[in-house]
């Protein structure tokens, strides 16, 4: 495991307590899962992806993500319908390891309201929560 | 309260080379290194890999009741086992449970070497000396059996697939004979100055023709002070092959898909009877008994014919649809196609190197591979459950609200390598 300091955790992301990032770019959030998640679960092998179109409230689950260690299941941190999802992970599902906040970001969801990311951490206050 | 891990002499050289540690049985052990678990697994199952297997322990049973302790305390029929040979059982408690499984080694008749799990040494070893006196009763003589816990007196690696032997015939001094007529569950050498099997630079080895990911290959013991060396000297000898150093993480998923139990996992708290492994109960021909009386035995014979208050249990190996699995253990239920619940999940591992092609699962070793067959991993692992099911049974896996769909089957991976004549490898 990677120890804290070794972590990539941009600063221009905003980071959920369930260890997802969101992006937001006008109305569209990109959500992924971190450095920190993806480091804990070890090697990526399948992410399951909700259709687009799908609609989902602010804390629902809208997927999983499968490593060789174990299942972790994805939450959105706001309200909205899907866009856009990343089908490179289909085959590449490593993308999410190798590179979590680029090519491995998993959905686009359109915000019904923008302001539900408030209560998401900037790197600073998600670098102390991990630290505990 | 803080407890310290116990570190194997392979822990500095784990550490490294970006192993992911983890504690597994009170020994901070790698889970996989930086070649990831997938590319572990593949390497064991199309090549070679290593495995440092020195968080297991070791106990020798010595004297001329040696074999009466051991037949009394171990679920295998030891009468028969040769001199230079291995078996695999389980040493069980009064209820039929099981307290570990065990490899006993014959040296001869009056030397035994008994193979256990991590952190099992003082147990299994107390275990014996409490059943020493059983033997009395039967006995003019007084019993002579010494038992002797080995724990970090004895370090081992396990080299596993196709390739091993090819590599190991570097290190060793005496390979050819040493190789000659080495049947799977046999062993040559010890750790003795005289001992048949050496390394090149004379370090005495016991060198066994088993392991634990149903694939080719040895298991090693050798003085803690030589593993080191022993390891790296393989790395190197193997490069030519690929050879890579695995964790524990495939050396589960190898496990599994070979359909062998991980102990205090599929097997453990509960009777030993109606499992895959019944190979390692010593049935009469019959099936209606045992060939010997052992610790366990009644109260395993009384399970098969009444039900006891807990209600017979069953384990069986399944296999999913895909690489999706779920977590195991008590969180687990096990849904049969009524909707009922009848057990839980023991262990649920992903074999990658194999895949399903018209209904049928192929290994990347298949050598009647379908064209444009892709291994994509298929989840595997045992459940226990209440009933007795037929195979070909279909079930549904649920932890929480994440479900997957699974049968109960008699095999896993196919064309596994571990039986094979060792004249196809060298």
């Amino acid at each position: 495991m990677k120890e804290l300091s070794e972590l990539n955790l941009p600063e221009n992301l905003k980071y959920s307590d369930d260890h997802e990032w969101a992006r937001v770019d006008g109305d569209v959030v990109t959500i992924g899962i971190d450095d920190y998640a993806q480091d804990q679960l070890g090697e990526v092998v399948f992410v399951e992806v909700p259709e687009i179109g799908d609609t989902f409230s602010k804390g629902d689950q809208f997927g999983t993500v499968e490593s060789v260690k174990a299942v972790s299941e994805i939450y959105t941190p706001v309200s909205g319908k899907i866009f856009a999802v990343n089908d490179s992970l289909a085959e590449a599902p490593e993308l999410i390891n190798n590179s979590p906040y680029e090519d491995g970001w998993i959905i686009k969801i359109k915000a019904d309201n923008l302001s539900e990311l408030d209560n998401l951490k900037d790197k600073a206050s998600y670098f102390q929560m991990l630290k505990g | 309260m803080e407890t310290t891990l116990k570190t194997t002499q392979l822990n500095s050289w784990h550490r490294a080379n970006g192993a992911n540690m983890a504690n597994f049985g009170g020994f901070d052990m790698p889970l996989w290194y930086e070649t990831g678990v997938k590319l572990e697994h593949l390497a064991v199952v199309e090549s070679a890999g290593i495995f440092d297997t020195s968080h297991m322990a070791c106990v020798m049973v010595t004297g001329k009741d040696a074999l009466n302790l051991l037949q009394l305390c171990h679920t295998r029929d030891l009468d028969s086992l040769k001199n230079g040979r291995c078996v695999y059982g389980a040493i069980l408690n009064e209820k039929g449970h099981v307290i570990d499984d065990a490899i006993v080694y014959r040296f001869d008749e009056t030397s035994y070497m008994v193979c256990v799990n991590a952190g099992m040494g003082t147990t299994v070893a107390s275990h014996f000396q409490n059943h020493k006196s059983s033997l009395i009763a039967g006995h003019e003589r007084p019993v002579e059996v010494t038992v002797t816990d080995l724990s970090e007196k004895v370090s081992k690696m396990d080299i596993q697939g196709k390739n091993s032997a090819k590599i190991l015939k570097k290190v060793l001094h005496n390979p050819d004979t040493l190789f000659e007529k080495m049947p799977y569950f046999s062993f040559k050498g010890d750790l003795s100055a005289d001992s048949k099997a050496r390394l090149k630079n004379g370090t005495p080895l016991l060198l066994s023709r088993s392991g634990y990911t149903g694939e080719f290959g040895f298991e090693m013991f050798i003085s803690p002070d030589a593993i080191v060396q022993l390891w790296q000297d393989i790395l190197e000898a193997g490069k030519e092959y690929n050879l890579i150093a695995c964790g524990l993480g495939a050396r589960d998923s190898l496990r599994a898909g070979s359909v062998l139990p991980l102990s205090h996992q599929d097997v453990g708290n509960w009777k030993f009877v109606n499992t895959p492994w019944s190979f390692a109960l010593p049935y009469d021909s019959d099936k209606s008994g045992f060939t010997k009386t052992f610790i366990g035995s009644e109260a395993l014979l009384s399970s098969e014919n009444s039900k006891n208050e807990n209600g017979t249990r069953y384990t069986f190996a399944f296999v999913g649809q895909d690489l999706r699995k779920i977590g195991a253990g008590s969180d687990s239920q096990v849904i049969d196609g009524n909707g009922k619940a009848i057990g839980t999940v023991l262990t649920c591992a992903t074999d990658m190197a194999i895949g399903w092609h018209n209904n049928k699962i192929y290994s990347i070793a298949s050598p009647d591979l379908p064209e444009g067959f892709k291994a994509k991993g298929i989840s595997c692992g045992f459940v226990l459950v209440d009933r007795k099911l037929d195979i070909g049974t279909k079930l549904v896996l649920q932890e929480k609200n994440r479900k997957i769909n699974v049968t109960i089957v008699d095999d896993v991976r196919p064309h596994r390598t571990a039986r094979g004549k060792i004249s196809n490898f060298i």
